[in-house]
């Protein structure tokens, strides 16, 4: 029996003095990571260890936190032609993110994404493929994009743009994304549109948008800088390491205290309750009434922080004042318009509160299984203050909060975050965390007006474009850099809709001649058929194996310069410093052609930089604005990118603005109230805005909100597993990002996770008979799929309940394999599994319902039954994987 | 772009005799491989092609060390040991798992060997023996913990590599240091010179 297995180098080349440097940023996780490139030709001879040998000016072996190269850190590629050595490390010289030189085994082994035929990465995309005769062959990128243009103005022109869906990242460098949406928004203007994380384009956290928050105001000195820092669906080692390891852990053990929610525990967990800490053991779900505890616990001690209040939330005038907020046309309006959320301030909210069963400490801990004792000291934590002083406190969440109750957990940590003083103030802050980085930015809006969802109230929200491709209303379906159908809910189900469109669909290319080829696709978008269009980097199962008439070879990370931001909106230049592998060609290139194609006008750029130069004005006014750098370049005659390369791995923080004398200056944090800004406005064409010194609402203070568990608990109570089901939810490991597509191909992830596990609690694995190292069937009978694009008209007409008693819901089989590790870190009654591996999807288990107000599925919060189906390879080798905990400290 | 791309490493110093090298490595490793387990047996992921039958790693020409005795081990009690040499990060540990362990040797084949810094950025992980999971770490650095039954695989952490193993032989009672597995942090080779 063999399984994966790595055998390390154990000698590594050094770049030797005359080696070129390049700066860049971690290509994956929000935290990104400054690191630095080395790149010599082979032919060149490499460093020595001895100081003056070497491009880092060291003796070998270096000190701890030195200049190390691991053997994964070095690659092979091709630089004009020619092959070049390349070290990519962290830049220890770094005073920001990830100081000193931090930094995760993700970026760690940046260096083993690059292309090099040797390697796994060999089978990356290099040409355009079409389908042809059941097999996708390469094509020219001529013949490739003809025929994608003629099917796009065909489904365009017969079917409506709609019929036209786009699914991409939402962050892959700023240039991509705004060649994409101003293709799909701007030109096509379809409605049909969301990104790669929610089958709708809207908000993921709609309670931050209301109660006045921006996702990411806060900076990673203010995670550190918290006296209290309480951790919400999330434990940052086990997803944006560098973060905990930079930033928080160090803060700890000067002695912040710190809290984590969440149904497992894992190494960051472990380290806060081992050093004063508490960890929230709740069940799936359960966030909401546990957050109403705490809170009605803090305001019947009265620790809120009264003088935040007062001059910081809503009154009731406020609450309804202001145009374009309050009672007008906007998203929050229509929130608010069965009066489930608006208060009248604080007093109001209180009154609310206390009428709460759900706000009871009993039930609370009933509903979440965490106990009575640990709700009441978090309420300490938080708020209590100590020897007549209040601490501190910031609140940090991310998707096992915001994805298990979308509304509702969401309006519950903003008015929780409100009472406690967090927000507008150093160390003091309310914010996401963070996934991946934010490498967003619109060349379009959003046609809402031309979506067919309709919810109660007189607001249109964004198409659920699942729901809507299910229906069988989408006639071509154009997939960038993302798996989609295992990236949603209900995966399998969405899957049977794929191949029911496509692979069913009697319309199938049987021609090398490319009108024929694209009558094919005509007709079969016109019999009611899907046609699939993927562009990706390499081809991904199913959507592009099984799915794709074309394919489009995207060129990625150092294959082109790019420009992204971080979690504190910081800003920097990923540069190229390779050659695309083949043909592959940046995504901002694709579009264009196929835009022009298309007809469509503004799509002449030259290069990357063309891109970002355009795109700036757009991003004025928004939470990471980079017009400034724009404008300084072009004064001291350089480009955008030549500019902002001048920051190296610090980079600048958005949003930017530039002083008289020409000097750039950053946005430490928004919302901040300590921020002194020119009284006279903004010079020039600076942008001076709300949110850079108060919050983004009506008035510029945060709205206090209700948050009803009615609205969200006949789901929750369905999902509850029921006899022998146990809750299944599912999340970030740090060892894999995102699919795996660049791990499964770096030899040391594949041989640590060889496929998808599940998490068991011993209590639970052993009624089952199952022990680590067993092969299980997760399964369930019961997946929940919404169905039908319905017009809501009364209150409660997308609630789950109605939905299910009016039709509108099916249950689906669905199952995936895992291989089972039975740990205590995880709650009983509850598994965990990684989130999104593309053979064993996590989300096949979990419901495609939307939450009802928002419109995001509700990723976290599934169940299902599991048995064991025998042992496996890993259970008695010892080459590959690990089922000690991930808990030791 | 074509594939003119050479074999990763190119550092080999000229006069050693890459044969016989090689062909003792190959043993070695083979032997830590497969002496953990009756079943286990090496498959190189990362080669393709014309390159499958490479040694990955630039051969080396590890010393023989004594390092300790099968009769004095006791369960979970680690004893320290200097290998390849005595300079920087040379400080390993030597451990009866009490359980089966990859590369294990001894009649339970529970006895294995690791350096002791963490590949990571090189906290020493001396005194983070857990005889409850058979690991090493957390590194105080930045918590990465690694599992001794898995040949020093990361468990949870940062590091980018497993812990570096020490490569055992037996003799009698003897237990002899034959050679690494993985690079030493902070070293660019794990021999000087």
């Amino acid at each position: 029996m063999s399984t994966p297995y790595y055998i390390p180098e154990d000698q590594v080349p050094l770049p030797p003095k005359n080696a070129e440097v390049l700066t860049t940023a971690c290509d994956y996780c929000i935290v990104a990571c400054g690191y630095k490139v080395y790149r010599w030709p082979t032919s060149a001879r490499s460093g020595g260890p001895r100081a003056n040998e070497n491009a880092f000016n060291e003796d070998f072996p270096v000190g701890s936190m030195g200049w190390w190269v691991a053997p994964t850190q070095h690659n092979v590629v091709m630089h004009d032609g020619k092959p070049h050595h390349v070290v990519v490390v962290p830049d220890h010289d770094t005073e920001v993110v990830n100081i000193g030189g931090d930094s995760s085994i993700r970026g760690g082994t940046l260096a083993g994404k690059c292309y090099n035929p040797e390697t796994p990465t060999a089978d990356r995309l290099q040409t355009p493929m079409i389908r042809m005769y059941g097999v996708l062959m390469p094509v020219s990128w001529d013949f490739a994009l003809d025929i994608a243009a003629e099917v796009s103005k065909h489904v365009i022109k017969n079917h409506g743009a709609n019929a036209y869906s786009v699914k991409t990242y939402s962050y892959q460098y700023m240039e991509n994304t705004y060649a994409i949406t101003k293709f799909a928004l701007r030109s096509i203007n379809t409605a049909n549109f969301t990104f790669h994380d929610t089958p709708s384009d809207v908000t993921s956290t709609p309670g931050f948008r209301d109660a006045g928050f921006d996702n990411f105001g806060a900076a990673y000195k203010d995670w550190a800088d918290a006296e209290v820092l309480f951790m919400v669906g999330t434990d940052p080692y086990e997803t944006k390491s560098a973060l905990f390891t930079s930033h928080i852990k160090p803060a700890i053990e000067g002695g912040q205290k710190a809290l984590m929610m969440g149904p497992r525990a894992t190494a960051g967990t472990a380290f806060v309750e081992n050093n004063g800490g508490l960890w929230l053991d709740t069940v799936p779900g359960s966030d909401l009434p546990v957050l109403l505890a705490i809170s009605r616990i803090i305001v019947e001690n009265g620790w809120e922080d009264s003088d935040w209040i007062k001059n910081w939330v809503n009154d009731k005038w406020g609450s309804s004042s202001g145009f374009g907020q309050g009672t007008r046309n906007t998203p929050w309006q229509w929130r608010t318009t069965w009066g489930k959320f608006q208060t009248g301030g604080f007093e109001d909210w209180k009154k609310w509160l206390l009428k709460q069963d759900v706000s009871k400490l009993s039930v609370a801990s009933k509903i979440s299984g965490c106990s009575e004792a640990k709700i009441k000291k978090a309420a300490e934590m938080l708020a209590k203050p100590v020897n007549g002083k209040r601490p501190k406190t910031s609140i940090m969440i991310e998707k096992g909060l915001y994805w298990s109750n979308n509304t509702g957990n969401t309006n519950a940590i903003s008015a929780l975050g409100i009472i406690v003083g967090a927000g507008g103030r150093p160390g003091q802050m309310i914010a996401r965390a963070g996934g991946h980085q934010r490498g967003g930015q619109r060349g379009g809006g959003y046609p809402r007006n031309k979506s067919p969802e309709k919810v109660p109230g007189r607001r249109k929200r964004a198409m659920d474009t699942d729901r809507y491709l299910v229906a069988g209303n989408t006639r071509l379906a154009y997939a960038i850099g993302t798996t989609w159908i295992q990236s949603m809910c209900g995966t399998q189900g969405l899957a049977d809709a794929f191949n029911e469109l496509v692979v069913n669909n009697p319309h199938q290319i049987r021609s090398y001649d490319k009108q024929e080829i694209i009558d094919t696709l005509k007709k079969r978008a016109d019999s009611g058929g899907m046609v699939v269009m993927n562009q990706d980097i390499y081809l991904r199962d199913p959507i592009g194996a099984r799915y794709a008439d074309i394919v489009f070879p995207a060129a990625t990370w150092g294959e082109e310069t790019f420009t992204r931001a971080n979690g504190e909106r910081r800003l920097r230049v990923y540069n190229k410093f390779y050659d695309a592998p083949g043909q592959a060609k940046p995504d901002w290139w694709i579009m264009a052609q196929l835009a022009k194609r298309m007809g469509f006008e503004g799509f002449d750029w030259k290069n990357s930089n063309d891109v970002i130069e355009e795109s700036s004005r757009f991003s004025r006014g928004g939470r990471k604005a980079f017009h400034m750098v724009k404008v300084a370049a072009h004064r001291e005659g350089k480009t955008f990118h030549e500019k902002l390369n001048e920051y190296g791995t610090t980079g600048i923080q958005g949003p930017t603005m530039m002083r008289e004398d020409g000097k750039l200056v950053g946005t430490v944090r928004l919302h901040d109230i300590t921020r002194k800004l020119s009284e006279t406005g903004a010079a020039g064409i600076n942008m001076q805005n709300k949110k850079m010194t108060h919050f983004n609402s009506q008035t510029g203070k945060c709205n206090i909100q209700k948050a009803p568990w009615g609205l969200f608990s006949d789901y929750w109570e369905f999902i509850k597993p029921k006899k022998d089901e146990l809750w299944l939810t599912s999340g970030r490991i740090n060892e894999i990002w995102q699919s795996g597509f660049d791990d499964e191909r770096k030899p040391y992830m594949r041989q640590r996770w060889p496929e998808n596990f599940v998490e068991i609690h011993p209590a639970d694995a052993k009624k089952k008979g199952i022990e680590s190292g067993d092969r299980v069937m997760v399964y369930s009978d019961r997946v929940p799929y919404q169905k039908d694009t319905i017009l809501g008209i009364e209150g409660d007409d997308f609630q789950f309940s109605s939905l299910q008693k009016n039709g509108h819901i099916e249950y689906g089989k669905a199952a995936v394999t895992a291989i089972a590790i039975v740990t205590p870190a995880i709650k009983e009654s509850v598994m965990f599994m990684n989130f999104l591996d593309t053979k064993q999807p996590a989300n096949a288990l979990q419901g495609r319902v939307v939450d009802q107000i928002s419109g995001n599925y509700n990723y976290k919060m599934g169940s299902a039954k599991v048995k064991k189906i025998g042992e496996s390879q890993y259970k008695d080798t010892f080459t590959s994987m690990s089922f000690a905990p991930r808990t030791i400290t | 772009m074509t594939e003119l791309i050479k074999s990763k490493t190119s550092t080999e110093k000229p006069g050693d005799d890459l044969a016989s090298h090689q062909k003792c490595m190959m043993t070695r490793r083979q032997f830590l491989l497969t002496s953990g387990t009756a079943t286990a047996t090496v498959m190189l992921m990362m080669k393709f092609g014309a390159a499958q039958a490479a040694v990955p790693a630039v051969v080396t020409n590890y010393p023989r060390k004594l390092i300790g005795k099968l009769s004095s081990l006791q369960n979970d009690k680690p004893l320290a040991f200097s290998y390849p040499d005595d300079g920087d990060y040379a400080e390993s540990l030597l451990v009866k798992l009490g359980t089966e362990g990859g590369g294990g040797v001894g009649p339970k084949k529970d006895v294995v060997a690791f350096n002791y810094y963490c590949t990571h950025q090189g906290g020493s992980l001396d005194g983070t023996y857990k005889a409850a999971t058979k690991s090493l770490g957390a590194c105080p650095l930045h918590l990465s913990t690694f599992d001794l039954t898995r040949h020093g695989i990361v468990i949870s952490g940062q590091a980018y590599q497993s812990v570096p193993q020490v490569l055992l032989e037996i003799e009698g009672d003897n237990i002899y240091a034959v050679g690494m597995m993985g690079l030493i942090y902070g070293r660019n080779s794990n021999l000087k010179g």
